[in-house]
């Protein structure tokens, strides 16, 4: 899916991680090409094994398929290799399940097109939006939004979206030296301990459409021990290669 | 609280250990999956150091005769639990170096049967034939 890019404007990749996600990145797709024509998309298949790739080829989507899953960040990883091997400025991470809505694409990638930050969060929690999320995640977006506002002296509601816009000079940094599987606050801290612009932006979303959720039972319990070490080790870190 | 110099060893030695794991965390030589099991044995083993009520209690609800061996009791049981959880990550590991093995023979002979060259393998970086060495 490519769209001739207005002269001077930034050239800007939606880039979807996706793993087995055959019923829910069909709408997704159809929706994308309907509402935001003039963005190139790129489906990150991660090991998949329910036909999710050759169903993003047969809408015309490009793919880039793994041969086993590598997680949500190691496909963001693919997709920003891609991304800057192919000459893109801004990449889009874009959930495959239907929550995010690309009605609100322009206003994630704006910010970042026009320089006024390098990394921009599309917020569920700046403005009111229709979004709720399960009690156990509200408490632990609380926890981490406590961490990154202790870590950086900002304050970022929704640490956890993925629903982010990231500018050439991050996807730079991002390809090499990026969480595999929970790229939340951790992530955010490490940017922004690198110098890198971070704004939130609001958005709305909606309930996952169709799959089954990321978050096992497994993933929760073990998600705040890793993004609160995590964290902690992304503000006392040396940046890679330093 | 009295602490005997083993109790006293032990315990400072496991904080020493924790420490150091942290740092190998935040030197990225070490993720914080593998992190997780080393931080819990060696929190565990320190608790268990510095406290001598507690050792004494532990020791004497699990029937253990010397304090000295419930530690060590506690360190082989995490030492078992480690080994296991590396066979399960080397087990992965193989499964996905097949993968990735075959991945590659297939991207070979697409690239062959293209008509891209792709340098054999088990030749050096940099190889360059005779050619090359003529000025």
């Amino acid at each position: 899916m490519s769209a001739a890019t207005p002269a001077g404007r930034p050239r800007t990749l939606v880039i979807i991680p996706a793993f087995n996600e055959v019923e829910s990145l069909p709408v997704t797709l159809d929706e994308l090409r309907e509402v935001s024509p003039a963005h190139d998309v790129l489906v990150v298949d991660d090991g998949s094994r329910d036909g999710t790739a050759a169903l993003a080829r047969a809408r015309g989507v490009t793919v880039v398929s793994h041969p086993f899953n590598l997680g949500v960040g190691g496909a963001l990883q693919t997709g920003f290799r891609y991304a800057l091997e192919h000459g893109y400025d801004i990449g889009v991470q874009f959930d495959a399940d239907g929550q995010h809505d690309p009605r609100f694409l322009d206003d994630v990638v704006g910010p970042v097109a026009e320089g006024r930050c390098d990394v921009a969060i599309g917020s569920r929690f700046v403005n009111r939006s229709s979004y709720r999320a399960p009690l156990t995640r509200r408490m632990g977006m609380l926890l981490f939004q406590g961490v990154v506002r202790l870590a950086l002296g900002q304050r970022i509601a929704d640490t956890t979206s993925g629903f982010r816009a990231y500018g050439r000079a991050v996807m730079v940094v991002g390809q090499h030296d990026f969480p595999r599987d929970f790229p939340d606050a951790p992530l955010l801290i490490m940017l922004a301990r690198r110098g890198f612009r971070l704004l939130e932006v609001p958005v709305g979303m909606r309930e996952r459409a169709r799959g089954r959720s990321f978050y096992t039972l497994g993933k929760s319990l073990y998600y705040p021990y890793k993004n609160l070490l995590a964290s902690l080790m992304a503000w006392l870190q040396r940046p890679a290669g330093s | 609280m009295f602490l005997s110099t083993i109790q006293l060893v032990t315990a400072l030695g496991a904080t020493v250990l924790a420490l150091y794991v942290l740092d190998l965390v935040r030197r990225r030589r070490l993720s914080e999956d593998f992190s997780l099991l080393w931080l819990v044995s060696s929190a565990v083993i320190a608790i268990l150091g510095f406290s001598t009520g507690l050792l004494r209690g532990v020791t004497h609800v699990l029937g253990i005769l010397y304090e000295t061996s419930t530690v060590f009791a506690f360190g082989l049981g995490f030492t078992v639990i480690g080994l296991l959880y590396l066979s399960i990550r080397l087990s992965r590991l193989s499964q996905e170096n097949v993968l990735l093995a075959r991945e590659l023979a297939l991207l070979r002979q697409s690239c062959e049967a293209s008509g891209v060259g792709v340098a054999a393998a088990g030749a050096p970086a940099g190889a360059r034939g005779p050619e090359a060495n003529r000025s």
